[in-house]
């Protein structure tokens, strides 16, 4: 057992974790954030995505304590005080998502996505959620719903 | 996912020496390659627990081996059985040991080997190289451990 | 308050995803009990074998652990067996002096903690003595092995399902000009939700069981749980969070949940089970049929016979989860939207050592490989009479005028207008272009093939005289409260897994009552509050839920007429609704909105019961028929024998939509898995017994890269039994898309003289076919 600090959307969680405690469970069952989900074990699915220090990782291969002294953003930083971030509202108008069990972690990698290439054309977006598994949508929309926020982050952005 | 194997061993000692050696448990599992423990029961069975490394498959496995000598001093056959993190392997290997009447004594030796679980579907990739490995390891070790009481 | 009138047919945006992207979904594993434990499973990693023993001494080391169930415990319990669904077999919860197939519980440990729980099934040792290994049901037939000597007969054949004259068809074959013959199979594979399955058992200060569980179907839980466990079901809440993703994988009742269940009663504390990727992939299958197809015809392509023979492969317990009188589900949909004068399937089940189930993935009841081998069928009798895919459909198509239409296997398809559909697709994809550009990419040897598929298939079981799982007829209840304000709550028996239930069910009822689809609380899952069903699955949820919602509304505008007549002081015969309103006749000013008569309903009823709310149980009187054309256009490279969906086009006929914007998602989603099965996914095992999918790296799940842009539409032709004319469409996608696929990808290796590839057709079956059919054409 060692006691770890992680910087968890911007607010500190201390806890004594197993050094085999994987990050998403820290996520889950110490921070209490269940929004990141599990999926496969096998870092195929991508729903237990997170931005580690603004990158997407998949906190089901990440160890906890090898999170410490990074910053950790959670699905559950995007709208506070309940507006919603314009890829979330992206993903509602556009109907890209349907049991929401991917849409948490496909969001973190479609900002990221966003953050790095502000215009993504289809098959960047494609290539670049192409490590988050969807069984619903078949992803369509969700390429619609990036292609939105794409628009709705430059114009924020501009208008900044 | 079975697996066969078999080879040819020319070792630098009589027929009756080799015959000895292959008989005595603890000799034989001393040449099992990454043996970590024996636990000898019996003249004829003895369990090993054996480091194993196949791809994202690694741990330390636990074998049942059963030395089934025949009676005309002819031929050793071994029954292994065993496994680890859900895996299993069930070897079925035997020799026949041949007396070149010059103080050599050739073992010709095969094996079928069935793989069941991780060790097969996720280490399957590299099973077979690592098998090869194993096996040849196992009987290289066999000669130079008799060769040294030789 | 602002009303959305005319609910029904608009692309409104779901109601209950705000929780979803802000990560407030509420699954099964978000949910933990206060001193719960923890429990996982030990597998067997042998398919066939005899138990010998179980040592549990080191696992019960490990720091946290609790205890080791076995068969052993659990039949001093007497649940160390399930019934399946339809009754003919029951299924081991753990493993019962032998194990069947690999991956199969053997023993259940708790735990404090999962990490404890996990240390602890991998320390339990179990001596087994390997058996002789059937995977193959064509091996398994012969009987050499019997499979389950606890069953009286010593067989592995389960039982024969068959249907239609034999005699007549077989005649007919005889006679045809032409006949085309073709062994198919369908691989068995998974529906593999992202989220797996799960529970979390609790026996209350009271006794009583709170079961939340990863459930399609939470009623049937009940049942089926005071079937096994004999506790009424007063003593049973089961409750159905969020699911993510069901796709017919949490239909059946599985050993964990028992485990679970006994874990919590004998310990008396909570026990969760999650299960992990592997667990879920080897837990249960779908599909799995050995076809062998026969279809005569004219030699101007008028079909006259279809002959189907098939071998299921059920795995080691018959758990197939279709209804009890149907035990091949829905198969008899072979003879698709075609007017066979002569038809007879039959069907033969073995026992295997592999994994059990024969879920319904995305399907009703074995439609899907129904449709499979039809579809594919009429393009190889296309292509050995050289008539043109489309025109051979067109041909043989069911007509309007015949519907109701009596087919040849005992259905009665409701309504249907086959050729209309197929003719707005051939506009749409440009048929005529695409066959031109087709023939000059052949003249340059290169490989572009399109491919149809114009699939019926029925959905909504469905009528009581037909259908019941575990003797329960297959109804569903709905219930509808209008609160003084005019809004109010929806419960059903079904169970949404990402469907959209909370939208599409407010707009079916708000339409009814002309009220704001914005202000219904939809709730479903929870047995203490929701009226029974049979739950969501076999693309059931509209035609029978709906079907009850929408007559439950209606019983609440009965009663809503008599208020409206006492607040207006008129005779109930004089009032007529008419643009969402109750109106006098002659007398156009004197009208009241349901609004108003839900607020006279608890403050003036007048004479009336007060309040305003209703409780139906709809029993539908047939089952619906959804239809469509697909077409895809694909370019196969000759030197790897890589696939390129280049189009995709899908137009369905599901009858009235509720939702467009949520119609099209099903579709979309439903494609993807079509082309998931075509092109990727199977669960393959070797000649071992040995499961060679089971995980994410080895089962495929298509990714955003492969998959292609879907093109949607569709045509309305309204079921004249349903309550508003509505059909399903949840899984016309699936089972309608992978002969469209294959099809497309023969008829680009046609010029070869390629007939067939089973399913699926990655890249190296694809090369494969390619280089023997030139090694061939070199001899």
């Amino acid at each position: 057992m060692s006691q770890i600090s992680l910087n968890i959307n911007g607010k500190t969680t201390t806890a004594d974790v197993e050094n085999r405690t994987l990050l998403v469970h820290f996520i889950r069952e110490q921070a209490k954030l269940t929004g990141t989900h599990v999926g496969c074990d096998s870092s195929s699915c991508g729903v237990c995505t997170v931005l580690l220090d603004g990158n997407p990782v998949k906190s089901c291969t990440v160890f906890a304590i090898m999170a410490e002294g990074h910053e950790i953003k959670t699905v559950e930083s995007l709208a506070p005080g309940g507006v919603l971030h314009p890829i979330q509202q992206a993903f509602w108008d556009q109907h890209g998502l349907q049991c929401g069990y991917c849409t948490p972690g496909m969001m973190m990698t479609s900002i990221a996505l966003l953050e790095q290439n502000p215009n993504p054309s289809e098959h960047e977006i494609r290539e670049g959620l192409s490590g988050n598994l969807c069984r619903c949508t078949g992803y369509n929309n969700i390429v619609k719903a990036v292609q939105q926020a794409a628009t709705a982050m430059s114009t924020q952005a501009a208008d900044d | 996912m079975k697996l066969e194997y078999n080879g040819t061993e020319q070792v630098p000692l009589g027929k009756d020496a080799v015959w000895a050696f292959i008989n005595n448990p603890e000799k034989v599992a001393s040449c099992l390659p990454d043996v970590k423990t024996v636990v000898v029961h019996d003249a004829t069975n003895f369990d090993a627990t054996v480091s194993i490394g196949l791809g994202p498959v690694r741990g330390s496995f636990k074998f049942k081996i059963t030395l089934e000598p025949q009676a005309d001093g002819q031929r050793m056959n071994v029954k292994i059985n065993g496994g680890g993190f859900g895996s299993v392997v069930d070897l079925l290997a035997g020799a026949d040991i041949i007396d070149n009447g010059n103080n050599t004594t050739t073992l010709n030796w095969s094996g079928a080997a069935t793989m069941r679980g991780p060790i097969a579907t996720v280490g399957g990739r590299v099973l077979d190289a690592q098998a090869q490995k194993l096996i040849a390891g196992t009987f290289a070790n066999v000669k130079t451990r008799m060769a040294e009481q030789g | 308050m602002t009303t959305e009138k005319h609910a029904m047919g608009k692309s409104m945006k779901r109601k209950e995803d705000p929780r979803f992207l802000q990560g407030k979904g509420n699954y099964i594993d978000d949910i933990n009990l206060p001193n719960q434990l923890w429990m996982a499973l030990v597998h067997s990693p042998y398919p066939h074998a005899n138990i010998r023993g179980i040592d549990s001494s080191a696992a019960m080391e490990i720091p946290g652990a609790v205890a080791v169930v076995t068969s052993k415990e659990l039949n001093a319990y007497k649940v160390g067996w399930l019934p399946t669904f339809h009754g003919l077999d029951k299924q081991m919860v753990l493993a019962d002096g032998k194990v069947l197939y690999q991956h199969q519980e053997v023993a259940a440990v708790y735990a404090e903690t999962r990490e404890a729980a996990y240390d602890m099934a991998e320390l339990v040792e179990v001596d087994y003595e390997p058996l002789p290994v059937m995977a193959d049901p064509y091996k398994s037939m012969t009987d050499e092995v019997i499979l389950r000597p606890d069953r009286e007969n010593a067989t592995n054949h389960i039982f024969n399902w068959n249907v239609g004259k034999k005699a007549e068809t077989d005649a007919a074959l005889e006679a045809a000009d032409h006949v085309v013959k073709q062994h198919m199979t369908f691989q068995r594979c998974h529906a593999a939700p992202l989220e797996t399955c799960g529970c979390i058992a609790e026996f209350d200060a009271m006794g009583r069981l709170q079961f939340y569980v990863t459930s399609q179907a939470p009623h049937v839980y009940r049942t089926a749980l005071f079937l096994v466990l004999g506790i009424p079901e007063d003593k049973i809440r089961v409750i159905s969070p969020d699911l993510g993703g069901g796709f017919g994988n949490k239909v059946p009742v599985y050993p964990g949940y028992v485990c679970a269940i006994a874990g919590a009663l004998v310990l008396k504390r909570p026990v969760k089970w999650i299960e992990t990727r592997t667990e879920n992939l080897t837990s249960s299958f779908a599909r799995d049929y050995h076809m062998d197809i026969e279809i005569g015809a004219t030699k101007e392509g008028k079909v006259t016979a279809l002959k189907v023979n098939t071998v299921a492969d059920h795995g080691a317990f018959d758990a197939a989860a279709d209804p009890s009188k149907y035990p091949a589900g829905m198969f008899g949909i072979v003879t698709g939207s075609y007017d066979f004068p002569n038809a007879y399937a039959n069907l033969d089940a073995y026992f295997t050592n592999k994994m059990p189930g024969g879920v319904a993935y995305r399907c009703s009841f074995r439609v899907t490989e129904a449709s499979y081998a039809i579809e594919r069928a009429m393009d190889i009798l296309a292509d050995e009479l050289k008539i043109d895919p489309a025109e051979l459909r067109r041909k043989n198509f069911v007509q309007p005028e015949q519907f109701p239409y009596q087919s040849p296997l005992n259905f009665i398809y409701d309504s249907g207008d086959y050729e209309k559909t197929m003719n707005v697709a051939l506009e749409r994809i440009g048929y005529k272009e695409l066959l031109k550009e087709q023939a000059e990419k052949r003249a340059r040897g290169e490989l572009m093939g399109i491919g149809l598929s114009t699939f019926t298939e029925v959905t909504g079981a469905g009528p009581s005289k037909h259908f019941d799982i575990l003797g329960i007829k297959m109804f569903d209840g709905a219930e509808i409260r209008i609160h003084p304000s005019g809004s109010g709550i929806i419960r059903t028996g079904s169970k949404s897994q990402g469907q959209g239930h909370e939208t599409t069910w407010a707009q079916i009822v708000a339409e009814e009552l002309g009220l704001d689809p914005q202000n219904f609380l939809v709730e479903e899952g929870d047995t203490d509050t929701a009226p029974y069903g049979l739950g969501t699955y076999a693309s059931r949820s509209t035609p029978v839920a709906g079907g009850a919602l929408a007559l439950a509304a209606r019983k609440i505008r009965e009663k809503a007429r008599k208020i409206a007549a006492h607040v207006l002081e008129v005779s109930e015969h004089d009032l007529e609704w008419k643009d969402y309103k109750f109106n006098v006749m002659g007398a156009p000013s004197k009208s009241i909105t349901m609004q108003e008569i839900a607020f006279a309903a608890y403050t003036n009823p007048g004479e009336n019961e007060p309040g305003l709310e209703a409780t139906l149980y709809y029993d539908p009187p047939n089952m619906v028929f959804p239809h469509g054309t697909y077409v895809a256009v694909v370019d196969v490279d000759r030197d790897t024998g890589e696939t390129k969906v280049r189009r995709f086009l899908a137009i369905d006929d599901c009858g009235t939509i509720i939702n467009p914007m949520i119609v099209e998602g099903q579709v979309h989603g439903g494609l993807t898995e079509g082309f998931a099965i075509a092109f990727m996914q199977e669960i393959a095992y070797d000649d071992e017994g040995n499961n060679l999918a089971t995980n994410f790296t080895d089962y495929l799940v298509p990714t955003s890269l492969e998959s292609p842009s879907w093109e949607t539409g569709h045509t309305v032709t309204p079921s004249p039994h349903h309550p508003i004319g509505a059909k399903s469409v949840g899984e016309s996608p699936n089972v309608g898309s992978p002969a469209a696929f294959v099809n497309a990808v023969i008829d680009a290796l046609s010029p070869l003289g390629v007939k067939h590839i089973d399913m699926p057709l990655t890249r190296e079956k694809v090369w494969s076919a390619i280089r023997n059919a030139e090694a061939l054409a070199a001899d």
